[in-house]
């Protein structure tokens, strides 16, 4: 039964509100526990076919008579184009058309960053291709660029309004403190660089398009289009059956879509374009820097009287300000709060949404002064995070399902460890144990659809086009159904990636695919499995196996269908954790080593064991690639990206990975859907480089300061560190000495 | 483009690019940043594989990793170097005559190496450049085995001479901007590697497998001296002067590669020692 | 002068691509064999890998005119192997793209060592990016892969 509602709908810690058409969730949770099959470890449905290269990626796709596109991108920070000539380009071999700045939104002349988009060359080959962009002419006017975002917030360079939030009297929570701290954190641009780059195939089809893309959001992309092109969203065919990776950065359609559409349209032919990993490196997006500076007032016995902070997100020409206050203002019960976030526009490349955008850094800026400033109290930095421990939001709404204590309590023993860790230091490389909180969202949200066809076989199909964009949840599903049956795991195929066949699915962002897409599908399962029931009533066998019921039915189906409720009405729904990292410094070169990290996350009931653990690692792996290596780095005057390609932007390789142990709460939220599951995979991100960093303060009693710690900053933190000990020792020493 | 296969070194043009393992000329050739069109593949000509103190110049860097007869400096300088595939790959002469991976050069840019006015790096983004020698250029030498060769005191034959692993290299200056000696057309065959009493090498790289050095280490021990060379540190293999870390120019913003340099200098002085 | 002749999974191909043409785009643009990836095309990232006369090599800079006679296997070329059931059974992929490559570095491994140390299998693998983060899986699919 349909019903509109109106309800708040969040993905990536961006909340709107919107009105929604919602089917009545009236399924009841499963109980707590692993059953038969979910909450049972399961291989991927599709895992062979990857893993022998059979998947057809994006990137693998040829279509009759495609052909290729180039893209000249603005070489320039800031630049405006005086002249360009295609007519070089056109001239060239197996070219077939080129378009130009304006002639599509895309397709630039005035140049706000390195890598926008200016003009485009499809061609036979992609040689080809390239080599005609290569021969268009074009007359720069080079610009000066802004570069630095305190200067850009000092002249209003901002996306919009500074955000200001708060509670209480941030003045007299300070005035009320015992000590008060302060700090300044930096993070580093960070750049997403899934293995398969950005890239879309693009084909004229009847009167609509379709749009073959390595994408996050099939429906997204779908309705992008549609709106771009001028057509009605059911004449956009999306597909994406297998994509190699996105963590944020394939929401949107991007200007290759456009591309490819475009040139598409002026040749009658399929056109691909995709990204090189140079232009993945430049225009595919990013986690923008940002600078924290940051105070906390707290008593001395490390209860908190007050936390502010002024946040700069340097998030380039556009894209959006992310919440990067958002654990200092979520994560902890003190009741004098106040944050202001910019938004600081600067002629770099734009941000896009990267696992946990600003929590990641807002996170590690607020662990490491925290930790500060339990050293500093002498208080226990786990029993300063529980002192402060927050019941309900801070607009005294309850939590849909709140684990963190008990997260704390099973990160003990791992704590505990931290004396033998130390003890295990040499005079030139100390050891200590650290940890940091985790908090993001995860509930997802409406709407979300599936079906579920059953055959006469026993089997089952799960319907819907979503997409799996590598995190298991194709897998997820099938487990889902499949439970819900009552049938065997290998009974169930799940169809996914394409939006002409199956019903509208969540976006594969803000960990939101299974909290929204699971129940959907229970829903849809609960269905078929009702109608099956009523059909073996109808013969008088209601106890009957749902194999026999459903063999009568020859070439008839059971068509069951669902879709996701709404979220719990004035509660937040919100995802916990902890990390403990184990770390290893050599004080004389500043090498750090990540020797082992314990997580222990609440996101609800866990689906698939074996597919979570896997997200576990997978997040901690990025986090400690943008704790130790990962920096963008640019020229400090002419702004140009230098790290674009493997060599210099240092993703962690195998031999970078620290033992890794996970634990999951698994206690279904029980006010959240007909599942009780949250999403996973932006949780195990948030506090590894926080954990890493307090654990290099652990064994050496350094501050690192900024992300990524790189050789300079840790012998930086080290010198600092060993100063402050040489005044110490000083001001201890007796007179006259 | 063209691919001849070389019979003998008469084969090779003065222009000719040549291909061994492949590992620097084709991503370079495919990114624009060498020019040429007549590929020479010389692996039928240059001595591979090891035979006593002499290692033929298309030996794979993988090969010296696991053979007992070299010395431990160079096994430890190939076992860290680059990853497995370019180890199996790549050619020792071609390690050696690798060019700069400073990003300014590798984007192409106009700068001294290859004839314009300006080292970019000495005024902008250059923490993983030189501090020695580094007042024309700023680039840093990326081979960790050039530096291990360098301390062993190795000599190289080429098609029309012999000379010190040191003469291969040159710092650059505003007359000859190269960094290589070898005259166009001249073929490295062999390299000569001296025994050694001890050697070590030791890297600082940014994570821990596949990354150039930020500061490589070689100190090797013979009966007449002990020599340490460092890679990492200056356009070229960088022998260890009598007033050692004394003598570096660090650049703002690469000071704490002296830190580091100073720090594995001790550690392989102590390891020759123990 | 008849086109080079290829040598991949058992099977003789003729090459037809122009000089210049890497051994990676062959194998997926003439020889649709695109089971192995070109995901940075530099030799940065390993995702190319294929084997050379059982060697791990970079596919996407090697010239396809310089392999000669010897023998390219690459992914498809294995797709009974244990090591494939291995990386299934042990989840040691998530989007799949460096799967290919990883899986023919992990077969030669074996293939040289059979029972590596994880010291072992981080040196020999080092040289295969997964940005997904699978590393700590693929090493025990290698650790398992006779199980």
């Amino acid at each position: 039964m349909a019903r509109l509602i109106r309800t708040e709908k969040e993905v990536e810690g961006r909340y709107e509100e919107v009105w929604l058409v919602v089917e009545e969730d009236a399924l009841e949770q499963w109980p707590a526990g692993a059953r038969a099959i979910v909450g049972q470890p399961a291989v991927r449905i599709d895992g062979l076919q990857r893993a022998r290269g059979e998947a057809i990626y994006t990137a693998d796709l040829r279509l009759n008579g495609m052909l290729h596109a180039a893209v000249l991108r603005s070489p320039h920070a800031r630049a405006r184009i005086r002249h360009i000539d295609l007519a070089p380009a056109l001239a060239l071999p197996g070219v077939h058309a080129a378009a130009g700045p304006g002639e599509i939104e895309q397709l630039v002349d005035e140049c706000d960053y390195q890598g926008v988009a200016v003009a485009a060359v499809c061609a036979d080959t992609l040689a080809q291709a390239r080599t005609a962009v290569a021969a268009i002419g074009v007359e720069w006017e080079v610009l000066e660029p802004l570069l630095d975002p305190d200067e850009a917030v000092r002249r209003g360079e901002l996306l919009d309004e500074p955000r200001v939030r708060g509670r209480g009297d941030y003045e007299q929570g300070l005035a009320e403190a015992d000590v008060v701290l302060t700090g300044e954190f930096r993070t580093a641009v960070v750049m997403h660089n899934s293995m398969e780059t950005h890239q879309a195939v693009v084909q004229w089809v009847g009167d609509g398009v379709e749009v073959h893309i390595s994408t996050q959001y099939i429906w997204g992309i779908r309705d992008e289009v549609a709106a771009g092109l001028g057509l009605p969203p059911d004449k956009v065919r999306v597909v994406c059956n297998y994509m190699g990776g996105g963590f944020g950065s394939k929401n949107g359609a991007d200007d290759y879509t456009f591309i490819a559409a475009e040139l598409a349209k002026r040749t009658g032919r399929p056109v691909k374009c995709a990204l090189t990993r140079r232009e993945e490196n430049l225009a595919a997006g990013n986690r923008n820097a940002t600078i924290q500076r940051l105070t906390v007032g707290a008593k001395s016995d490390g209860t908190l009287t007050a936390l502010g902070g002024d946040f700069v997100n340097a998030v380039g020409w556009s894209g959006w300000s992310s919440s990067t206050e958002g654990p200092m203002q979520m994560l902890y019960a003190c009741p004098n709060v106040k944050t202001t976030t910019y938004g600081a526009k600067i002629n770099q490349p734009p941000m896009k949404a990267f696992r946990a955008p600003g929590f990641v850094e807002g996170t590690f800026g607020l662990e490491s002064l925290l930790d500060e400033l339990a050293s500093k109290l002498g208080v226990d930095p786990l029993e300063l995070r529980r002192l402060n421990y927050a019941e309900t939001t801070a607009d005294d709404r309850p939590f849909s399902g709140k684990q963190l204590l008990e997260c704390y309590r099973r990160a003990e023993p791992h704590w505990e460890r931290r004396h033998a860790v130390r003890a295990r230091s040499t005079d030139t490389v100390k050891r200590g144990v650290g940890m940091a909180s985790q908090i993001w969202y995860g509930g997802g949200g409406p709407p979300s659809y599936a079906w579920v066809r059953v055959s006469s076989d026993g089997h089952a199909t799960v319907i819907t086009a979503m997409q799996d964009i590598g995190t298991g949840t194709g897998t997820a599903m099938a487990q889902i159904a499949a439970e819900e049956l009552g049938i065997p795991l290998d009974h169930v195929t799940v169809s996914l990636g394409d939006s002409a066949r199956g019903p509208y699915a969540a976006i594969s962002a803000g960990s939101s695919t299974t909290p929204s897409m699971g129940p959907a599908v229970r829903a849809a399962a609960a269905d078929a499995k009702a109608q099956i029931l009523e059909i073996a009533e109808q013969r008088g066998t209601p106890d009957a196996p749902l194999a026999e019921v459903v063999a009568l039915l020859e070439s008839g189906q059971i068509l069951g269908k669902g879709a996701r409720g709404p979220n719990p009405a004035g509660m937040q729904v919100l995802t916990f954790g902890v990390q403990v990292a184990e770390v290893a410094v050599d004080v004389e070169t500043g090498e750090v080593w990540v020797d082992r990290i314990a997580a222990i996350h609440d996101v609800g009931r866990v689906i698939n064991p074996l597919g979570a653990s896997s997200q576990i690692e997978g997040g901690i792996i990025q986090g400690v690639g943008h704790t130790l290596s990962e920096e963008r780095l640019h020229d400090p005057r002419t702004g140009e990206i230098l790290t674009t390609s493997l060599d210099a932007y240092r993703l962690p390789t195998i031999a970078d990975v620290p033992e890794i142990v996970s634990e999951l709460i698994d206690q279904p939220d029980t006010h959240l859907t007909n599942l009780g599951s949250k999403g996973l995979g932006e949780p195990p991100i948030v506090p590894t480089a926080a954990a890493i960093a307090n654990a290099i303060r652990d064994a050496t009693g350094a501050d690192v300061r900024r992300l990524p710690i790189t050789r300079a900053e840790m012998l930086r933190a080290l010198r600092e560190a060993e100063l402050r000990q040489r005044e110490r020792e000083k001001v201890g020493a007796p007179a006259g000495v | 483009m063209e691919l001849r296969r070389a019979s003998s070194a008469a084969d090779i043009a003065t222009d000719s690019l040549l291909l061994a393992g492949g590992t620097e000329v084709v991503p370079l050739l495919r990114a624009g940043l060498i020019d040429g069109d007549s590929l020479v593949d010389i692996r039928g000509i240059v001595p591979q594989g090891i035979a006593g103190d002499r290692i033929g110049a298309g030996a794979k860097l993988a090969e010296l990793e696991c053979d007992p007869q070299i010395p431990e400096v160079l096994r430890e300088a190939c076992r860290l170097a680059a990853s497995p595939q370019l180890r199996n790959m790549g050619s020792l002469a071609g390690n050696l005559l690798q060019s700069t991976r400073c990003w300014y050069w590798r984007l192409g840019q106009n700068c001294r190496l290859r004839g314009g006015d300006d080292c970019f790096a000495r005024e902008g983004e250059h923490r993983e450049h030189a501090i020695f020698a580094n007042d024309f250029c700023a680039s840093a030498h990326p081979s960790d085995v050039a530096a291990a060769l360098l301390a062993l005191g190795a000599r190289l034959h080429t098609d029309r001479r012999q000379l010190s692993l040191a003469e291969l290299y040159r710092v650059p200056t505003d007359d000859d901007r190269r960094t290589t000696t070898l005259e166009p057309g001249e073929l490295l065959l062999e390299v000569e590697v001296p025994p050694a009493v001890r050697s070590v090498y030791l890297k600082a790289m940014d994570r821990k497998r596949w990354a150039f050095p930020l500061v490589g280490v070689a100190a090797v021990r013979t009966p007449a001296a002990t020599r340490i060379a460092l890679a990492g540190v200056a356009p070229v293999p960088w022998l260890l002067a009598e007033d050692g870390l004394d003598g570096a120019t660090p650049l703002p913003g690469n000071a704490y590669k002296t830190e580091i340099a100073a720090a594995l200098v001790r550690r392989a002085r102590a390891a020759l020692d123990a | 002068m008849s086109a080079p002749e290829l040598h991949v999974n058992g099977h003789r191909y003729e090459v037809r691509s122009p000089v210049g043409t890497t051994l990676a785009e062959a194998l997926r643009d003439e020889l649709s064999l695109t089971g192995t990836k070109i995901a940075c095309g530099e030799g940065h990232c390993g995702a190319c890998t294929v084997l050379v006369d059982g060697t791990p090599t970079l596919s996407c800079i090697t010239l396809v005119h310089a392999v000669g006679d010897a023998k390219v296997t690459t992914i498809e070329g294995v797709r009974d192997h244990p090591m494939i059931e291995a990386f299934v059974r042990t989840d040691a992929l998530q989007c799949g793209f460096c799967t290919p490559g990883q899986v023919m570095s992990a077969v030669a491994l074996v293939d040289a060592t059979p029972a590596p140390t994880t010291e072992e299998i981080r040196h020999a693998m080092a040289g295969n990016l997964c940005r997904c983060g699978a590393y700590p899986k693929i090493e025990e699919a290698i650790r398992t892969w006779h199980a």
